[in-house]
């Protein structure tokens, strides 16, 4: 048997590693991925005053962190049994959707949109965000930068810091905002929806036009029916901040809508001997290995499940959007049927940030924002709490108990991304296996079709680790099993 | 836009990955004087690109493992010389590089003169907000050759401004 190992996965956060076990006859034995992970937060928090894990959690992640300040705000929100002001919770929700609009924005255009827009076969060095300029116009490069500068600016004016929030904390926010905040705001979020508009374009232009592109979307080789969760608001509509969890079965149907606090009833996470990642699967419905179907606890919290467990958007042109995108993929436009196309996260991340653009846009616009009522002091203590947002990879899970001094004893952290360490080993398996055959060349295009499969979940991997000197090449290495040999390696940088 | 950049980058809870941040916090007790913007930045990435964005000079501090030098050694070297900490690469795989191509690409004005400071670390893994011994030990020298790099931009500028003649307000 021989093992290939694509090393590490190109853009993405962090580096991973993709171990394919091919038989002697070239058909795939078995595959799982490694990534490294910034292990022992859990107990690095142990110690400290709950309020600090508002600042401290954000460095697991250069790149999410503003996720992780409001789940870790809101679990120290429930710590203290404290509801914060309506005003408060507003301009959370404000900032977070900014945040979305540029994360999803740097996805599709630098990280899976180049697959599309330059093409799966283009050469690793041209499928890039440089490469997606050069087909699409310089005028696009400039317009996704300026809307990466709207949802930083929105943070700055919210979150009181240029790079990442530090305002929240238990019972509320900290700085309030000015009304020349909120104009400037209102600005932002009209320009935001307009960029909305120009991205749905180019996905139109580029990526469902083109019918060998469709059809790859919707190829078995990237199909998975599992089980998808996601917050909805009272209205089962998307919600990133706040709401319940939702979680439905392959078929649409509702399997659990829970609260926060409750979600070590319906997630339990199971242990591979040869991985030291855990994988998060559904109580009620158990492990069963790494299975789709209704009869395996396996779930995805992604784009495309909080699109699944949702009956639509907030919004109206997310909400057009969103039937247009059910209708396009299962031919049932009020979402109720799911889609399960791996590939197709990618648009739903599109619906995703029209959603986020015109929340941005609709609640600058709410006079409450610039309220100074914005904490509640908490005055008593409960000395557990559990915060959950949608983090753009998936259901973000803070849980902390401390003791009566409000210092934590015990933390819990489920991150967006290993929600979907299942799904994603089967992602890759079954891609692996459409694509490698016995005697069939392995080439670099085979390489980044196995890597989409990966990349449709834009995981983020102890990204806080600043490690490896150096441009990240790609790398395969066949080994014989056998003998440990290399029998062959292809490299490319 | 104050012209002088001093950029801090790193994680503060990851040992001598903390190097940054901890000269940045050195920094902010400093009159470094109005021409100067002090910025730590757990990113890296895209997010690079706007705080670069029309500068003219920019100081970037970090930790690097080079694996030949011993621990606590400050290297210092022009952005571009080589793919220089794993900060700069590792968000997005938008390396500094690409970031100021990008920029550049996109009409932005970046500054051309980028300076790295990187100390060279022991450890960046394990979680904790203590640098070891040697990379602590290497931070006042640190604050010595930033002040350094500061006062030498500050007579090229005035003998820039003189060659040019005064601009009227």
């Amino acid at each position: 048997m021989k093992q290939i190992v694509i090393d590490p996965i190109t853009r993405l956060e962090g580096h991973g590693k993709i171990h394919l076990f091919i038989k002697d006859d070239g058909s795939l034995e078995n595959c799982y991925f490694q990534v490294p992970e910034l292990r022992g937060f859990e107990k690095f928090c142990q110690g400290r005053p709950v309020e600090e894990l508002c600042r401290i959690t954000t460095r697991i992640c250069g790149v999410c962190p503003d996720a992780h300040h409001m789940a870790a705000a809101k679990a120290a929100d429930a710590v203290y049994g404290v509801t914060i002001p309506s005003a408060a919770f507003k301009l959370r929700s404000l900032l977070y959707d900014a945040f979305y609009a540029g994360d999803h924005t740097t996805h599709f255009f630098a990280l899976g949109g180049p697959d599309f827009v330059c093409g799966p076969d283009a050469p690793a060095a041209e499928r890039n965000i440089l490469g997606v300029i050069a087909k699409v116009g310089l005028d696009a490069g400039k317009k996704v930068i300026a809307q990466r500068a709207r949802g930083q600016r929105v943070i700055e004016i919210i979150g009181g810091k240029k790079v990442h929030p530090v305002t929240s904390l238990p019972g509320g926010l900290s700085k309030r905002i000015s009304k020349a905040e909120q104009e400037e705001m209102i600005k932002i979020g009209d320009e935001m929806v307009e960029f909305s508009k120009f991205a749905v374009q180019v996905l139109n232009d580029i990526v469902l036009a083109n019918k060998a592109y469709v059809d790859m979307i919707l190829s078995d080789a990237y199909t998975h029916k599992t089980y998808n969760m996601g917050l909805v608001d009272a209205n089962n509509k998307v919600n990133f901040y706040d709401g319940k969890v939702r979680v439905t079965g392959p078929d649409g149907k509702e399997h659990a809508k829970y609260e926060p606090k409750d979600y070590l009833e319906y997630v339990a996470e199971h242990v591979e001997p040869y991985s030291y990642l855990k994988y998060p699967y559904l109580k009620k419905v158990g492990w069963k290995g790494f299975v789709d179907g209704v009869d395996s606890g396996i779930y995805k919290a992604t784009p495309l499940s909080r699109l699944n467990v949702a009956d639509g958007m907030a919004t109206p042109l997310a909400q057009a959007e969103y039937e247009r995108y059910f209708e396009t993929l299962t031919g049932d436009r009020t979402g109720k049927t799911p889609v399960h196309s791996t590939l197709a996260t990618h648009w739903a991340r599109i619906v995703e940030l029209v959603y986020a653009c015109e929340s941005v846009a609709k609640m600058a616009r709410d006079e409450e924002i610039t309220s100074d009522k914005i904490l509640n002091i908490p005055t008593s203590i409960v000395g557990e709490g559990v915060g959950i947002v949608e983090a753009p990879r998936g259901t973000l899970t803070h849980h902390y108990k401390t003791d009566q001094n409000g210092i934590v004893t015990e933390a819990n952290l489920i991150v967006g991304t290993t929600n979907n360490n299942a799904p994603i080993t089967m992602s890759i398996k079954k891609a692996a296996e459409g694509l490698i055959k016995k005697g069939s060349k392995i080439t670099d295009g085979t390489l980044n079709r196995i890597e989409m499969a990966f990349r449709a979940y834009d995981p983020c991997f102890g990204c806080a680790t600043h490690t490896l000197p150096g441009q990240m090449p790609l790398e395969l290495i066949i080994h014989d099993v056998e003998s440990g040999e290399i029998i062959e390696s292809v490299r490319r940088n | 836009m104050r012209p002088f950049l001093v950029l801090c980058l790193g994680n503060e809870v990851l040992t001598d990955d903390a190097f940054g941040p901890l000269v940045a916090s050195r920094l902010e007790n400093r009159e470094l004087g109005d021409d100067v913007e002090l910025l730590f930045a757990p990113v890296a990435g895209f997010r690079l690109i706007e705080l670069l964005s029309s500068r003219q000079s920019v100081l970037i501090v970090d930790a690097i493992k080079t694996g030949n030098a011993a621990p606590g050694t400050l290297h210092s070297f022009p952005a571009g010389a080589l793919t220089p900490s794993n900060s700069l690469i590792n968000s997005h795989q938008i390396n500094l590089p690409t970031a100021l191509e990008l920029g550049r690409q996109l009409g932005e004005t970046m500054p051309s003169d980028i300076q790295v400071l990187a100390c060279e670390a022991e450890d960046i893994e394990t979680l904790s907000e203590t640098p070891t011994e040697a990379v602590g030990a290497a931070i006042d020298p640190a604050i010595t050759l930033i002040e350094g790099w500061l006062s030498d931009k500050r007579q090229a500028r005035v003998a820039k401004d003189s060659r040019q003649g005064p601009i009227s307000a």
